[in-house]
């Protein structure tokens, strides 16, 4: 477990564990990346103890860190050798960590996440979920007809065959034709109206 | 490995060597120096000093503590500015130069009420005192560039008030230098005048402090 910012900040005088950190970002000012790398794993938990007292976005602590160690690396001249790390680190850390959070507070100000409209699946018609829903109300709508009046609708709506051709197939009249898709029409719109009600 | 570490290994690898930057108060201290070099020789060869004397006559210690509250004003800006640019100085700076100022406006506004006691003159048209607007903000520009380029070496965190102080500390100076060349005593709308040259300076560099001063 890493220590706290506290602890961290708390041995800033006397035998602090930093007491080293001074001369390695000095040497890595040199362009000694041996020193620089050791520096970095060592100043990590203490970046990340004040991170975490800073920004309380547990899922965003990693980012700030890493935001941390990147404006280091970009103004590590801007450290003179000789006095204490801490203080030097400490600002950095809180800068980044104030910046982390107002954009976060930005962003939740503007934006919504919804992380299922991002959810595919390898097959395409997966991806169209009120595709089914309208299937499944279809089927239980034609479902209510008569036998004739499925026929009807099927031949002449679905198959788009002229009354002529499904009078042949289905044997019905023109006639019969014409008022069973009608009667079968207006069941469905009165379906389909109450499931809209409900 | 997690990201952090290759972000450790990738920032390790391009450990280039740099030239750490001197202490905050040198630097300031090599710009005022080299500012007060350059006035030193410049202002007696091109400004009539008599006229500033004679100007404050009878007046001499007010003219000695305006001219030094102006100054502090100045210098401290400029040194805060230097400091608060450096991660980790104290924040302390950014008040510094408040109580100089505050006692250079309460000093030149007593000169002025003096002015207006003594001869009854509250100043000419505003036109009379653009000429010092335009000096202000010239002498602003020309003191301010330089300053610039040295502040954005530190590449601020928080470059607005690195930026408010240096456009004080540049603008003050401009001022100092103005009284040189300022051919009348100066009058409540010439203070006025002044202070909007500072107020323009101070938000033209608070409106650029970002890109100016290449923030990290």
């Amino acid at each position: 477990m890493p220590p706290s910012a506290e602890d961290c900040l708390a041995s800033d005088s006397g035998k602090a564990p930093d007491a080293g950190w001074g001369e390695l970002l000095a040497a890595a000012q040199q362009g000694d990346a041996a020193a620089y790398r050791l520096f970095l794993v060592s100043v990590t938990p203490f970046v990340h103890a004040l991170v975490r007292q800073r920004f309380w976005h547990a899922d965003g602590t990693e980012d700030v860190v890493q935001d941390v160690l990147l404006t280091v690396h970009r103004i590590r001249h801007t450290y003179e050798p000789g006095r204490p790390v801490k203080p030097w680190l400490a600002a950095i850390t809180a800068r980044r960590a104030i910046d982390a959070a107002r954009r976060r507070g930005r962003i939740g100000a503007r934006e919504v996440s919804d992380a299922i409209t991002y959810e595919t699946f390898a097959d395409p018609e997966a991806n169209k979920p009120h595709a089914g829903d309208t299937a499944r109300a279809l089927q239980r709508m034609t479902g209510a007809l008569s036998p004739a009046q499925q026929e009807a609708l099927e031949l002449v709506k679905l198959k788009e065959m002229s009354l002529t051709e499904a009078s042949a197939v289905s044997g019905q009249s023109v006639a019969s034709l014409k008022v069973n898709i009608h009667r079968a029409m207006k069941k469905m719109r009165l379906l389909l109206s109450k499931d809209s009600s409900e | 490995m997690s990201r952090l570490d290759a972000l450790i290994d990738a920032l390790a690898s391009d450990a280039q060597p740099v030239r750490p930057l001197r202490s905050p108060l040198k630097r300031a201290l090599s710009w005022l120096i080299a500012v007060a070099a350059l006035s030193g020789a410049l202002i007696p060869a091109v400004a009539d000093v008599g006229q500033l004397a004679a100007r404050y006559s009878g007046r001499e210690a007010l003219m000695v503590v305006e001219l030094s509250a102006m100054l502090a004003t100045a210098s401290l800006a400029i040194l805060g500015a230097f400091f608060i640019a450096i991660p980790g100085r104290s924040r302390r700076w950014l008040l510094a130069p408040v109580a100089p100022f505050l006692a250079w406006l309460l000093l030149a506004g007593a000169g002025c009420f003096q002015l207006f006691a003594s001869t009854g003159s509250t100043g000419g048209g505003v036109a009379d005192s653009l000429d010092c607007l335009f000096f202000i903000l010239l002498a602003s520009l020309l003191l301010g560039a330089p300053l610039i380029w040295l502040l954005a070496r530190a590449r601020p965190l928080e470059p607005l008030p690195v930026a408010l102080l240096g456009g004080l500390g540049t603008a003050a100076l401009a001022a100092f230098m103005l009284q040189f060349f300022h051919p009348f005593a100066v009058t409540f709308v010439d203070l006025a005048v002044h202070v909007l040259a500072i107020a323009l300076v101070v938000a033209a560099s608070a409106l650029l402090n970002r890109r100016a001063l290449s923030a990290a």
